[in-house]
């Protein structure tokens, strides 16, 4: 049994030490949020945090995570009213809207360390997030607005 | 916030790198060979077995210059290309500026995945030191470089042996050269065929090539 703790409650899984975090989250906690893209890191489609820094879910293993704390898109403070959820929907992000949790939490991650980036931070942080809609114009004008929105409080 | 968190970034790699350091010291001190036992040439041969590994674009890829840009060499191709993802080690080596390596590059002990998966270590993912370039030097370059204590840690020869000795005792990347996981190249020899021409090399003083 391995214990962690998924956006603040704690669950006990019965899994193989290798199981990527992907799989224990959709299939054994059916938080089906991050999305399964590519399975290698290559589209970050999966991201969520892990102990408060991003991470490709599909990469990390549960055999590694006793103790530590996860956050998808659905345990994020406040979720409602999250600056970041409030711009993406102001600016109307999503088009498909299958890469769109894993580039909210990236995101989310980016303003933590950086509350107001640059255009070229924004790129260094948000480039391994891929779209195949094309979404980045509204991803880089949402990331701003949310840096705004964060700066006001 | 922001050196906040990179400062919790940095001290963790930092633990988890001191972990170890004992067990590599008495490692190392077996590894060793009496100094000036082995004579110039022998050390020249084991500097190019040596060379041959520390060039490979295994190990080569991430000691990269102060602009922190790792390379990359797809599995399955020869061309070394700029690392993908518009991916920066910063000046904190391990992307903590921006977007950490570890984010792709777990930290685990688990063995590597087939490629095209990303490699991971033991120890969180990060470029060598600034001092420590590799990628596109010479092999005198690299060799006048690994002898030097200004530009290798601070090392001399039997260091350089205890630093290998820790690196594997946290399964990190130095023996995961050699285990890179399914359909992806290694360096010539073994971790352990390293180890002693690390020691030939060392007991012969560390001879370069012209």
């Amino acid at each position: 049994m391995i214990e962690l703790t998924v956006n603040g409650i704690k669950h006990r899984v019965d899994v193989v030490p290798e199981m990527p975090l992907l799989w224990v989250l959709r299939d054994e906690l059916g938080i089906t949020s991050p999305k399964y893209g590519c399975g290698i890191a290559q589209c970050g489609a999966c991201t969520v945090q892990i102990n408060g820094a991003a991470v490709r879910s599909c990469q990390a293993r549960i055999g590694d995570l006793a103790g530590k704390s996860v956050v998808t898109i659905d345990g994020l403070d406040n979720r409602e009213q999250h600056p970041v959820l409030q711009a993406w929907i102001e600016h109307q992000v999503p088009q498909c809207g299958y890469c769109q949790t894993g580039q909210i939490m990236q995101a989310v991650s980016l303003l933590e360390l950086i509350p107001k980036p640059t255009d070229e931070q924004i790129n260094e942080v948000m480039s391994g997030n891929l779209c195949r809609c094309g979404t980045y114009p509204r991803i880089r004008a949402a990331i701003h607005a949310a840096a705004a929105k964060m700066a006001e409080k | 916030m922001k050196a906040a968190l990179i400062a919790i970034a940095l001290a963790a790699a930092s633990i988890a790198a001191l972990t170890g350091i004992g067990v590599a010291k008495d490692d190392a001190s077996k590894d060793a060979l009496p100094a000036g036992s082995v004579s110039r040439a022998d050390g020249l041969e084991a500097w190019k077995r040596i060379e041959a590994v520390v060039t490979h674009p295994r190990c080569a890829n991430c000691h990269v210059d102060a602009k922190a840009i790792p390379m990359w060499t797809p599995a399955g191709e020869t061309k070394t290309r700029v690392h993908g993802m518009n991916i920066h080690g910063g000046e904190s080596r391990i992307g903590a500026e921006t977007i950490a390596c570890s984010t792709c590059h777990i930290t685990t002990t688990l063995p590597n995945d087939p490629a095209p998966a990303p490699l991971h270590a033991g120890i969180d993912w990060q470029l060598a030191p600034v001092e420590f370039i590799w990628f596109g030097k010479s092999g005198a370059e690299i060799c006048a470089q690994l002898k030097d204590p200004k530009r290798n840690g601070g090392r001399d020869a039997v260091a350089l042996l205890e630093h290998l000795r820790h690196d594997a005792s946290l399964s990190g990347f130095i023996p995961r050269a050699w285990a890179p996981g399914a359909g992806r190249t290694t360096p010539p020899g073994s971790f352990e065929d390293h180890v002693k021409d690390m020691a030939l090399w060392g007991a012969a003083g560390q001879p370069c090539p012209n």
